[in-house]
């Protein structure tokens, strides 16, 4: 056993200084991941900073077309909110289909952007949208957020309060679940609005979730699941694991686009 | 797990060769390397942190020097216990070559992680480890072209 003392912060003020007064302190809010990784004693920090209490750290509101969501809400709350349902029903499809009904009701869209899983589905979705994630200190855009393999632009003492969506003229998401752990094997998120076309692909790249240039241009010329279909993906830079090897992963890569494009 | 490379690096092959010998410079350019002490001229004890996400693991462990052919090439070999998360060892084949007053450093390293570590991260175990080795060799590659690595 080692002793961890826990903060549940009051304001994100209060959040902020017990991160940098702590040795090495972690936020915490679902927990899905953290959790179970200090169960297993693979991380032993100092203090955890629970921010779930902090007013107006969850729930969904709108600012004209822009979807604001609360940092500390859950996956269930963001797929049953008929503002996502209304301005980008393909972010609710994404929250719907993540992992189990236990991580959907615990697990938070502040959690998983800043812990970055190269296979989370939320990265894929916030990248593809041309998402803004606000902190304690300022406002990130997705580009310059996710920064490779569980690495984001976030400073250690920097909480997440909120992320700034907008909405989609079409949108839509597809993955390949890997059976066990219920992770995107592949996942694509395909998206076109205010921001031209976007393309992101979670649980291939072996530095995280990354933008596909080729299936962006095809689509942004004809959005079709044809089109998609016709963009040759390399599977240089593409994870290989026990589960697919690299020129798996990028076959799926073209067949969840597709899928993607027909699902928008 | 395997993985190679090569890195063009703006010095003489001697310069790099010394650097690669040296262990404050080794303590530099190894991501996370918290406390490197030499023991001999070919052996290094080492404390290295590696964080993989929520996953962090202090790892104490030993670094050798084999096959020294100088300034040529050499194999260096890593080996740590890193507590309840198990333990991680790697080698790597580096070899230097001249080339027009600038030298190509080539290197092929292979990488095994056990323990709970292995178990839980299987996922994400190679694509950590080329992260790693990847993070090392430009740390080295900034070093000796004048920029040094942050911190970390």
């Amino acid at each position: 056993m080692y002793p961890t003392k826990y903060h549940k912060a009051a304001s994100i003020d209060d959040a902020v200084a017990a991160l940098g007064a702590g040795e090495e302190a972690l936020v915490l809010a679902g927990g899905q991941t953290l959790l179970a990784t200090m169960k297993q004693h693979l991380a032993s920090p100092s203090d955890l900073v629970d921010i779930r209490a902090i007013d107006g750290m969850s729930g969904v509101s709108t600012d004209g077309d822009m979807l604001v969501i609360g940092a500390a809400t859950t996956h269930a709350e963001v797929a049953g909110s008929a503002d996502v349902q209304r301005l980008c029903p393909a972010l609710a499809g994404l929250a719907r289909g993540i992992g189990d009904p236990a991580v959907r009701h615990v697990g938070t869209i502040g959690g998983s952007i800043a812990n970055n899983d190269p296979a989370a589905d939320y990265p894929a979705g916030l990248l593809a949208l041309g998402a803004t994630v606000v902190t304690s200190k300022r406002q990130i855009g997705a580009d310059d957020f996710f920064q490779g393999l569980f690495t984001t632009a976030l400073d250690d003492d920097e909480v997440i309060t909120s992320v700034r969506i907008p909405a989609a003229s079409r949108a839509g998401y597809a993955k390949f679940r890997q059976p066990a752990s219920l992770f995107a094997l592949v996942g694509v998120f395909a998206a076109q609005g205010a921001g031209g076309t976007r393309v992101a692909v979670t649980g291939a790249g072996e530095d995280g979730v990354f933008r596909h240039v080729g299936l962006e241009a095809a689509l942004g010329a004809d959005w079709s699941a044809a089109a998609a279909g016709g963009v040759g993906v390399a599977s240089e830079g593409l994870l290989a694991d026990i589960h697919a090897s690299a020129e798996y992963r990028a076959n799926l890569i073209g067949v969840m686009a597709k899928r993607a494009v027909e699902a928008s | 797990m395997d993985m190679s490379g090569s890195y063009r690096i703006g010095a003489p092959r001697q310069a790099v060769w010394t650097a690669l010998n040296d262990a404050e410079v080794l303590k530099l350019c190894i991501p996370g390397c918290e406390e490197i002490e030499q023991t001999s001229p070919t052996t290094m004890t080492a404390r290295v942190v590696q964080k993989i996400g929520p996953v962090k693991a202090r790892f104490n462990g030993a670094i050798e020097l084999l096959n020294v052919n100088a300034p040529q090439s050499y194999t260096i070999k890593g080996e740590g216990q890193g507590g309840v998360a198990g333990f991680a060892k790697g080698a790597a084949d580096v070899t230097l070559s001249e080339d027009g007053g600038e030298t190509v450093l080539e290197f092929e390293a292979r990488a095994q992680v056990g323990g709970k570590l292995a178990r839980i991260g299987s996922r994400l175990i190679d694509a950590a480890a080329k992260k790693v080795a990847r993070q090392f060799f430009d740390n080295f590659h900034d070093h000796l072209n004048g920029k040094d690595p942050p911190g970390d």
